[in-house]
Parts: C-alpha cells; sequence; structure tokens
C-alpha cells in the first residue's frame, strides 16, 4: 500500500463515518413526516365524520323541535278558543281543555328528551315518537276546531233568534199599520227555519266528533275516524251556510221595514 | 176530628215545605217562547237571560239596538269564518316524517 493509497481509503473512511448519520437522520426524517402527515390526516378525517354527526344530529333535532313547536303553538291556539266557547258545558269544556292541555305538556316532555338526546339510535327513537303521538294530535285539534266552530254557530243562532223576536215584533206592528208584511214575513219564516237546522248541524258535529279516540296506529279506526270528522265538518259547513242565509233574512226584513214604516215611529219600540 | 185537623196541617206544613223549597217551582216553570226552543246536545246549555255580547237588551226592539244586534251578529259571523276554517286546516294537517 503507497502512501497515496493509504491517505485515500482513510478519507473514505472518515467521510462514511461523517455521512452515515447524516443518511439516518435523512431516512428518519422523511419516515417521521409521511408517519406524521398520516396521523394528522387520520385526526382530521375523524374530526370531520364527528363534527358531521353532529351537525346531522343538530339537523334532526331542529327538525324535530319545529314540528313540536308548530303543534304546540296550534294546541294552546285550541286552548284559548276553548276557554271562549260560550254554549257548551263546563264540564265539556274542560274536559276537551285538559286533554289539550295533557297533549301540549307530552310534546313538552318529548321536545326536552329530543333536545338532549347524544346518540343517533335514541334520537330517531323520539323523533319517531312524534309520529306516534300525532295519532293523538291528528284527533285532538280537529275535535277542538268542531267543537269551538260549533259553539259559536249556536251562539249565532241564539242571537238572530233574539233579534228575530224584535223583528218579528216590528212586523207585526207594520202589519197593523196597514203595510204588505207579506215578503217580510215570508223571509222570517225562512230565518227561522234555518236557524233551526243550523242549530241541529251544529249538534250533529259535536256529536260525531267528541267520542271519537285516538287509532293508535289503527288503520280501521284510522279511517273511520277520518270519516267521522270529515262528516262533522260537512255538518259545521252546512250550519254556516244555514247562517249566512239567515243573515240574509235579516237584512231583507231590515230593509223591508226602512220601506214600509216611518223612521220615527220605529225610533223606542218593546219586543214582545 | 183532631187527628183529620193534625192530618191536614202536616199536609199544608209539607206542601208549604215544597214550595220554599223550589221542588214545586222546577214543576211550575213556564215553557220557552217557541223561538227559544232550540234542542240542544248534552255538551250545550241554554242561553242565559243576559243579552248575549254586542247584543241589545232583549226587549229593545227600536232601530238602533236592532242596529247594534246586527253589528253583534256580523262580528261573530266572522269569527265563525275564522273557526270553520280552522277546522278545514286541523283535518288537513300532515305528519312529517
Amino acid at each position: 500500500m503507497t502512501l497515496k493509497q493509504f491517505i485515500f481509503r482513510a478519507a473514505l473512511l472518515l467521510g462514511l463515518i461523517t455521512l452515515t448519520p447524516a443518511l439516518v437522520l435523512a431516512q428518519t426524517s422523511v419516515t417521521t413526516g409521511v408517519n406524521a402527515s398520516a396521523s394528522v390526516t387520520g385526526t382530521s378525517a375523524t374530526v370531520s365524520a364527528s363534527t358531521k354527526i353532529t351537525a346531522t344530529l343538530a339537523k334532526a333535532k331542529t327538525r324535530g323541535d319545529t314540528e313540536i313547536d308548530r303543534r304546540t303553538a296550534a294546541l294552546t291556539d285550541l286552548n284559548t278558543r276553548v276557554q271562549a266557547m260560550q254554549k257548551v258545558t263546563d264540564a265539556f269544556k274542560q274536559s276537551l281543555s285538559t286533554t289539550v292541555t295533557s297533549e301540549i305538556s307530552a310534546l313538552a316532555t318529548l321536545k326536552a328528551k329530543i333536545d338532549a338526546d347524544t346518540d343517533a339510535a335514541t334520537l330517531k327513537t323520539d323523533l319517531q315518537s312524534i309520529t306516534t303521538s300525532y295519532r293523538v294530535f291528528a284527533l285532538v285539534l280537529p275535535q277542538g276546531r268542531i267543537a269551538a266552530a260549533a259553539d259559536r254557530e249556536v251562539t249565532l243562532v241564539s242571537m238572530m233568534s233574539t233579534l228575530g223576536a224584535k223583528l218579528q215584533a216590528r212586523v207585526q206592528t207594520a202589519g197593523q199599520g196597514g203595510a204588505d208584511v207579506t215578503a217580510l214575513t215570508a223571509a222570517l219564516t225562512d230565518m227561522a227555519s234555518k236557524l233551526q237546522d243550523a242549530q241541529t248541524q251544529a249538534e250533529a258535529a259535536v256529536s260525531t266528533s267528541a267520542a271519537l279516540t285516538p287509532d293508535n296506529g289503527n288503520a280501521t279506526q284510522m279511517a273511520s275516524n277520518t270519516a267521522a270528522l270529515k262528516a262533522a265538518r260537512g255538518d259545521i259547513k252546512t250550519a254556516q251556510a244555514d247562517l249566512v242565509a239567515a243573515r240574509k233574512d235579516i237584512t231583507t226584513v231590515t230593509a223591508g221595514l226602512k220601506a214600509v214604516a216611518p223612521a220615527s215611529a220605529a225610533a223606542s219600540t218593546t219586543a214582545q | 176530628m183532631a187527628k183529620w185537623i193534625i192530618g191536614i196541617v202536616v199536609v199544608i206544613l209539607i206542601g208549604v215545605g215544597l214550595w220554599y223549597s223550589g221542588v214545586l217551582g222546577t214543576f211550575m216553570t213556564p215553557p220557552a217562547p217557541v223561538q227559544q226552543t232550540a234542542t240542544t246536545t248534552p255538551q250545550t246549555q241554554q242561553a242565559a237571560a243576559q243579552p248575549e255580547d254586542g247584543m241589545s237588551a232583549n226587549n229593545d226592539a227600536s232601530d238602533a239596538a236592532i242596529t247594534q244586534d246586527t253589528a253583534a251578529i256580523d262580528a261573530q259571523m266572522q269569527g265563525l269564518t275564522t273557526d270553520s276554517a280552522n277546522v278545514d286546516t286541523s283535518l288537513n294537517d300532515k305528519s312529517v316524517q
């Protein structure tokens, strides 16, 4: 081995010794970098999925809350209307109000549970129970609305009957004074007939709908309830048409009285 | 003779007692006028003697009273329109799945 060869080999060995740690570091660096990157990506995916699930749950909760709020608002409005009913018995009014209040309370409990749900399976079950409770809501609401409309119709029958008695007295007085009151008498007769029918229809609407019970998913009973409620609605509409006709009769009579009797003569008439 | 007198007094006292308690009065109530005899279901009750909301006195048939009564009826008719629409809405409500 010459001196030149010794120096070359020594330099080569020294170079290898010097470079090896750097190569190892470089290798480690690359590997660590990849691993770190992979790890961060996995965390990001997990966070993303978790965020997505949370968003889905929140969206479902919002939808459930909206449905419950809508029904609660409708029932609350109905309860206010029930309190203003005039012609039903206190017991009937109380019974209806209690039913409505119970349903509102049940919906509030369900809403609180939905808002507190933390897993999808439980939330799904609770959201489905909105539909289950809907069976009650779908009956209670129209029952109450029909009862309220019927109550208003009976109230109107009473009011128009009172006015009819006054108009009859006035027509009688006008007739005794020599006026031709044939048309007015006919209008009063028609009015009485319409009021009688309106009363009958309003009572039928309540009788048809008041005794119905929730179907609890029974398709046959659901169809039966739906048919009964629609029939009751038909009764309400018929009574309403009767009352509109009776109101026109009132206009006919009042206009006729103005035509046949001097205004001064009618200033202080007393009904019998 | 004394027994007869005592018996008659007892009968009179019973009669006075019934009259005072109102039992006889129940059966002596005159029938309602023809225009007030519309039948009611068990859920409804007869109108009280007081005028309905917004109506004039029941025995006032003056022009002013008739105008007042007509206005009160029209207000209730508007309410009935709302009630009837609410019936339709309640029957058309759909469950959201």
